[in-house]
């Protein structure tokens, strides 16, 4: 997977039950629309909690996170499929 | 032996790289190496279809694609797999609170007193199995029988996504087959020693006379001989009622091989403050200091010396390790490093009297104060700047909670 850091616009649905689903994310002038969110998982850094997710757009793999302290999304990777 | 026991053990499939498969379902079926995120680690785990091939654990990448050529190797991401294990965990921990944390990836549990709550054992697995497979997209194998012994050699009978029970009416008819190395606690060499006396089998082993086992073996004898007619009456304890830990350490595999001091001393400090972190957020501190050292070929070692005070500064352990270092005249290029502190006690904040004292104290506590807000090195030494720091490897001692929760990069 391709790492990278930046900073990205998504739209994500905040579901009852602390459930967090990102619908559409915009990468370097593109939007994606996220067909699956294959899997989910959770860290701490420092005293920030962190929701990584592994999501498709039907074509590539991308990692988003969202940093629940400062409340911004983040592309972590991609992988060209 | 309580012959009314009853034990789960559960064992994740090929943890590591199936979550790297449900994660990317383009890797799904495919043939999969995890490899540690240094460019030179030896496979972690690899995918049941590369297993099919003969590719294994802890082979070399170059070795494990002359095996299978299509192989994909991807990075672990320890985190991922941290955070999958907890979840996991707790799930085990809602059918009952004895569950014993092995590893990352396996776990015993005690359901004895919960059958009237969910019918069988075997409904308790299978229930199990459903959420985390639900949940997760994962399989595990789970044993059951009367004791951990019996309940990890049944686990590993059916592979993957098994359910394997040994009742007690079959423990010796399943046993007399059964190779002694199968069972968990007899290694290769036990092994060896073993086959020089003709016993290959469980059946043969637990025939063979005690007393000839025991001048052979010493105590370990007479529990060679347990082991084989498949008693075991070790309890499951769960981590709260678990010992006391003992030490605090870490160790790393370097990015490569190294001779030059100056650089061994920058992970020596990257390692004392990881152990300086961990024990001074666990509030604990150690009066010996430990350093292990592998060399290129494999060869590895250990030195250790006892200070005068107990200690969790990050300098102090450095020190002591760096002194160890200088104690040894290294004959060959570094693999891995690893410090550790032992002899713990409870360390309760007391401010030092003296001003030098003093000022180490609470700028060691203002530098924790930020990293603990920040994330660990967001401030730390300067000769540590810039270097890739954080544990890569998850410990077989990893656990869930408490000291032994080692936080992975």
């Amino acid at each position: 997977m391709q790492r990278f850091a930046e900073r990205i616009k998504v739209a994500a649905l905040f579901a009852p039950g602390c459930q967090v689903r990102p619908v559409w994310f915009e990468w370097r002038r593109q939007k994606h629309a996220v067909t699956e969110v294959s899997y989910f998982w959770k860290d701490c850094h420092g005293d920030a909690t962190r929701l990584h997710f592994a999501v498709s757009d039907g074509s590539n793999l991308f990692e988003l996170m969202f940093n629940a302290s400062d409340q911004n999304w983040t592309l972590e990777g991609v992988e060209d499929n | 032996m309580d012959s009314h026991r009853i034990i789960l053990h559960i064992d994740m499939n090929a943890f590591f790289a199936s979550v790297e498969q449900q994660s990317n379902p383009e890797l799904r079926g495919k043939a999969i190496a995890v490899i540690g995120a240094a460019k030179r680690t030896v496979i972690t785990t690899c995918s049941y279809e590369a297993r099919a091939f003969g590719v294994k654990t802890g082979m070399n990448s170059w070795e494990a694609r002359q095996k299978c050529p299509e192989l994909i190797f991807v990075v672990g991401n320890n985190r991922k797999y941290t955070y999958t294990s907890t979840q996991i965990i707790a799930i085990m921990r809602e059918y009952t609170p004895l569950v014993e944390v092995f590893s990352i990836d396996e776990a015993f549990l005690d359901v004895t007193g919960c059958l009237s709550l969910f019918g069988s054992a075997e409904r308790i697995a299978q229930l199990i199995k459903a959420r985390i497979r639900e949940q997760f997209g994962l399989t595990c194998s789970v044993g059951i029988a009367p004791n951990k012994l019996l309940a990890k050699l049944a686990s590993d009978m059916q592979k993957p996504d098994g359910l394997t029970i040994i009742a007690p009416q079959e423990i010796s008819r399943i046993l007399e087959r059964v190779p002694i190395q199968d069972l968990c606690g007899i290694g290769h060499k036990t092994g060896e020693h073993l086959s020089r006396f003709g016993i290959r089998t469980c059946g043969e082993l637990g025939r063979f006379p005690v007393d000839i086992l025991k001048r052979n073996f010493g105590v370990t004898g007479e529990r060679l001989h347990y082991m084989a007619l498949g008693i075991d009456d070790s309890p499951v304890v769960p981590d709260e009622e678990a010992e006391e830990v003992k030490s605090v350490g870490h160790s790393t595999t370097l990015e490569k091989d190294l001779t030059e001091r100056r650089e061994i001393l920058i992970y020596l400090l990257q390692l004392s403050e990881m152990v300086g972190r961990r024990a001074r957020k666990y509030r604990v501190a150690g009066r010996t200091v430990t350093l292990t050292v592998r060399y290129q070929d494999f060869t590895t070692f250990s030195r250790q010396q006892s200070r005068g005070s107990f200690t969790n500064n990050s300098e102090e352990i450095y020190q002591a390790a760096v002194k160890l270092l200088d104690s040894v005249e290294l004959t060959q290029a570094i693999r891995l490093l690893g410090v550790k502190i032992s002899n713990l006690r409870q360390h309760t904040e007391q401010l030092p009297l003296f001003p030098a004292e003093r000022k180490k104290a609470l700028l060691t506590s203002a530098m924790d104060d930020v990293n603990n807000k920040f994330g660990d090195f967001a401030v730390t030494f300067g000769s540590l700047l810039g270097k890739d720091a954080g544990s890569k490897v998850i410990s077989p001692a990893w656990r869930p909670e408490g000291l032994r929760n080692v936080d992975v990069e």
